[in-house]
């Protein structure tokens, strides 16, 4: 259906997007927005429209971007075109959500009225301003018994630096706030800028994969316009298309004439793939192409690594496809085919981060019914060889023997966490165990406190945040960003089994903790391994040194006792069942390794 | 010629670690009667002597207990056994007549010659139920074999399971069947029992060897779901809490039964199948043939058959039973047809539980195909292991792993 939609004055335009901590409120404030300007009719109204995938859904928090046009008629009398921009709230999305707000000119700070800002906050915040974005402080949750919003404001002014005396006191849940909310949009955040008449310069903040459109790119126009028949050249990777359709979303997709300077929509242009369409990019019109993209485009580089493997070898086309399709919707991800001894034939993924890698193997074994092996997660190591060569190496088993290494490199974060002051020696201690180097620490307020460290990111990976959320009792709220690369004493850790080397369990660690771990490992891996109708050996190696060994003792007993006319099916049932079990083990040798083993380097009590 | 079997469905109680179907009598009055169970039964033999036109290969009275069924009760099942399948196909309809249309034991009398005696018949029994009289029936109608339930001779562990006899009443009760003139008889063990260790195995299977039984089956206790030993234990075997008897786990039980093993061949009996140990000659071949695939006939509420490449159960409920069957109907559940590969992986399976293994020649006979053509990969690299062998046209499980046979068997699933 085609529509036209009047054009307005960019003076009637805001974009915005909304800044929140997990959990604070940030999807239930977007839909009483929709709600709220009617975009949606009740029935339409799904609650927390802006995460459509439902693992989001699950998790309650925003993976993909999304958004939404609203139609609000404030009290001026005017009618006034918001455009919502959603970002994702996790730490794997950094540059994702810069781009969004890049394409706003202000955002909503969303704090929960009990719990105060946590480091996530600070660091959109950071990233907001920036950018130079009007940020509206918004206290929300404040029907909870626990609100206190003085408290609250009193820390966005001493922690920010934000004036906090206009905060909206506002409940996502029970509507209160809305109209404020709303009216403060139009009220404080700045119209659109930019030359509608100069040549086209949009910027590209998501896009997503159209099975008849091919890529879809969401826009934000800075200067020019853009409009059905325009030949295009993105930027960045130099690609050129015609555009076959504009658009804004009403929430769906609704065709419009043109965009042009300061609106925020979508193009679409035949674009076969999603790479062609890069986040932070910059759209030009290809007859007449602006001098200078717009700041800020980086290519989405993967930080964690891992290898899937499909626990049935048949499956590995089916992987191959699945994994072809996700990447069509996302251009961070990346893989190539990789081949194990261990575990056959599958593929090297790489990902911004360790939810993205949740996220994806989840939607692989949910969406595509894969049965999948995933392998522990490594970060890239650089390798200087005594032979002068620089490798990058994202799989441990690609690591040169220990004679060829010059030095190994691993990368380190700036890691930001904040917590309750009580909880400063714990976090002292877990970094120093962790390896991470102390830069800075600040008191928020009397009793919460900003502690900067350089943390290895291999350590991040390992289980850093799992051991941050227990030892702080869930307070203490972490952000990071990709600071160096740095020199260490790393070594490769190799587990043989039957005295057979399992590719799929090596991994890179510290000297210094290679020999605890490796102990802790062969312990684990010796409750994991089903006894085996021969004795199997365990033991963790650093090249040819042993440095724990333990065995699972030989299977005693597997059998029917009784086996007589009435329990033949029964018992054949029951082998075919066994049988079925066994195909989800690989074989290396003669040993039978559950999935479970793989993921067991990954977490191991310390 | 299939084997029959027979099962009787009561008890005095229930043992702790009993999954059968069985009804205690005590509460027969509740879930059917044992005059249900025997109209039914009447109408089951009828209803299969068509199945049996050349009669049966071997009996087996099981249970449940028969011999918890009072002389009366034993005489009338075995009367209609003797009269439904003997073997002498001639003879059956006349006295089916006789049999069960008369009624009565009068015009049973000028039949009493017709025994099961040129076949293997054998009758499970309770040492805590066995008399005199019981016995005179049972050898009366040809039943030469005895399978006695002893469990063990240690008092406090047959309490534990809920056993109603003593050791002493199963010392009692072997003399009683060899004084009936029963010259085969197999005495039932378990082992992995609360609170049994190596010594108090060690002290029944001496016992028991020293009643000279022609069999012994040594059974390791499972805990069966649903059983009062399983609710008992629900963590499992090896997992006792303290307050409990130690519940002895898989090594534990690996031990016992291989210090049983070794004992017993010492002994002279041969180790014929998993469980199952027998002087030469005197293996059971009832169950042999069922674990050499032969075709089966189960008669009573819960048995199971398998004739032609079906299978199936009766319903395990005594009232339906003698319902169905009084109004002419089967009392099936459980229906499969087998597909060739299911008796294939079946006929390993069981084959392998056997130290005489499965032959070569047997499987080429009934499949027109070559095992080790169908199993190529797995006995390739089993040979090569040496888990199994290949011997006299035979393919046989190593014995050093017969107590985990699961986990080579379940190559053929």
């Amino acid at each position: 259906m085609r529509e036209t939609i009047v054009a307005e004055a960019s003076r009637n335009i805001r974009n915005f997007s909304i800044i929140a901590h997990i959990d604070h409120g940030k999807s239930t404030l977007a839909d009483r927005l929709i709600e709220y300007t009617g975009a949606l009719s009740a029935r339409e109204m799904e609650d927390q429209i802006l995460d459509t995938m439902d693992l989001e859904k699950e998790r309650g928090i925003t993976i993909k971007l999304q958004a939404v046009r609203l139609q609000y008629k404030a009290k001026d009398g005017q009618v006034y075109e918001l455009n919502l921009i959603d970002t994702p709230g996790h730490v794997d999305f950094t540059y994702e959500v810069s781009r969004s707000l890049a394409a706003c000119e202000g955002a909503l700070l969303v704090v929960d009225a009990a719990q105060g800002i946590e480091a996530q906050t600070m660091a959109n915040v950071y990233l907001a301003l920036e950018n130079n974005l009007e940020i509206l402080p918004i206290i929300n949750k404040i029907d909870l018994p626990s609100a206190e919003p003085e408290r609250v404001k009193q820390e966005i002014e001493d922690v920010i630096g934000l004036d906090a005396s206009e905060a909206i006191l506002a409940s996502a849940k029970t509507g209160v706030g809305v109209e404020e909310i709303l009216e403060a949009i139009v009220a404080k955040i700045p119209p659109p800028q930019g030359d509608d008449k100069a040549p086209l310069k949009a910027l590209i903040f998501d896009s997503h994969f159209d099975a008849y459109k091919g890529a879809i790119s969401y826009i934000r126009v800075m200067e020019g316009r853009v409009a059905k028949g325009t030949r295009i050249s993105m930027m960045a990777t130099h690609k050129v298309f015609e555009v076959t359709e504009v658009g804004v979303f009403m929430p769906s997709m609704r065709m419009v004439d043109e965009l042009k300077a300061g609106q925020v929509g979508f193009l679409a242009a035949s674009i076969k793939n999603v790479k062609d369409t890069q986040v932070g990019d910059t759209v030009t019109d290809a007859e007449n192409p602006a001098h200078f993209p717009l700041p800020g485009y980086r290519k989405a580089t993967p930080m964690v690594y891992c290898g899937l493997y499909p626990v049935d070898a048949s499956d590995y086309g089916e992987l191959k496809d699945a994994l072809e399709k996700l990447h069509l919707n996302d251009a961070s991800l990346v893989y190539e085919p990789e081949t194990s001894v261990a575990l056959g034939f599958g593929f090297r993924c790489g990902f911004l981060g360790l939810l993205h890698m949740e996220i994806i193997q989840e939607r692989l074994e949910r969406e595509y019914n894969l049965n999948l092996i995933t392998t522990a997660p490594s970060v890239v190591y650089k390798v200087k060889t005594i032979a002068g060569e620089t490798l990058s190496v994202d799989n441990p088993t690609n690591l040169p023997a220990a004679g060829e290494i010059e030095t190994i490199q691993e990368p380190v974060v700036k890691a930001t966490i904040m917590v309750p002051s009580d909880y400063v020696g714990v976090i002292m201690e877990l970094n120093q165990e962790k390896r991470g180097t102390y830069l800075n620490m600040e008191y928020l307020s009397v009793n919460r406190v900003s502690l900067t460290y350089e943390l290895p990111l291999s350590e991040i990976v390992y289980d850093y945040f799992d051991e941050l959320k227990s030892r702080t009792k869930g307070y203490a709220s972490l952000d990071y960003e990709l600071a160096d690369y740095k020199e260490a004493d790393l070594v490769k850790l190799d587990i043989y089994l039957n005295d057979e080397l399992v590719d799929a369990l090596s991994f890179i660690l510290h000297r210094d903790k290679a020999y605890f771990r490796g102990r802790k490992l062969v312990e684990k891996l010796r409750g994991i391994i089903p006894r085996q109708l021969f004795e199997v050996p365990i033991q963790a190696a650093i090249g040819t040194r042993i440095i724990a060994r333990e065995t699972v003792r030989a299977l005693r007993k597997d059998v029917l006792a009784k086996c007589y006319g009435g329990d033949i099916s029964r018992k054949r049932k029951l082998l075919e069942k066994q049988k079925e079990g066994k195909k989800r083990m690989k074989q290396v040798g003669n040993v039978e390794i559950p999935q479970d083993a793989f993921m067991a380097v990954l977490k191991i009590d310390e | 010629m299939p084997g029959l079997y027979v099962h009787v469905p009561f008890c005095l109680q229930k043992c702790a670690y009993c999954a059968f179907y069985s009804v205690p009598l005590a509460d027969v009055h509740g879930v059917g009667t044992v005059k249900d169970y025997f109209e039914g039964l009447a109408a089951e033999i009828r209803l299969r002597q068509q199945d049996t036109p050349f009669g049966v290969s071997s009996l087996f009275i099981g249970g449940g207990t028969p011999t918890v069924l009072a002389p009366e009760g034993l005489e009338r099942l075995l009367k209609m056994l003797v009269s439904g399948f003997s073997g002498d196909a001639g003879l059956v309809s006349g006295l089916e007549e006789n049999a069960i249309g008369s009624g009565g034991s009068l015009g049973w009398e000028r039949q009493r010659a017709v025994r099961f005696e040129d076949i293997e018949a054998t009758s499970e029994a309770n040492p805590g139920t066995i008399t005199p009289e019981k016995l005179r029936i049972l050898r009366q109608y040809g039943i030469h074999r005895i399978s006695l339930g002893a469990q063990s001779f240690s008092d406090q562990l047959l309490r534990e399971i809920g056993r109603i006899h003593n050791a002493e009443a199963i010392r009692e009760a072997v003399r009683l069947i060899r004084l009936g003139g029963f010259s085969n008889l197999n005495l039932d063990l378990m082992f992995g029992l609360p609170g049994q260790d190596m010594k108090t195995w060690q002290e029944s299977i001496e016992e028991a060897l020293r009643l000279g039984p022609e069999h012994l089956s040594l059974y390791a206790l499972s805990l069966e779901a649903g059983t009062p030993l399983a609710k008992r234990y629900p963590l499992g075997q090896g997992k006792t809490s303290s307050r409990m008897p130690h519940l002895p786990d898989d090594d534990e039980q690996a031990d016992m039964y291989e210090w049983a093993v070794e004992c017993l061949v010492r002994a002279g009996y041969i180790h014929y199948e998993v469980s199952n140990f027998a002087l030469p000659g005197k293996e059971c071949r009832h169950n042999l043939e069922i674990w050499r695939g032969r075709d089966y006939l189960g008669l009573g509420p819960g048995a199971v058959s398998t004739l032609g490449g079906v299978r199936w159960r009766n319903l395990e409920n005594v009232a339906v039973y003698g319902q169905c069957l009084r109004n002419g109907e089967l009392p099936l559940t459980e229906v499969e047809h087998l597909s060739e590969r299911e008796r294939m992986t079946e006929r390993l399976m069981l084959g392998l539980r056997l130290s005489e293994g499965v032959s070569l020649e047997g499987f080429k006979q009934e499949f027109g195909q070559d095992l080790r053509d169908i199993y190529k990969d797995v006995l390739e690299t089993y040979l090569q292991q040496k888990l199994l062998s290949i011997e006299e046209n035979h393919l046989r499980l190593n014995p050093q792993y017969i107590f985990t046979a699961n986990a080579i068997l379940q190559a053929f699933g």
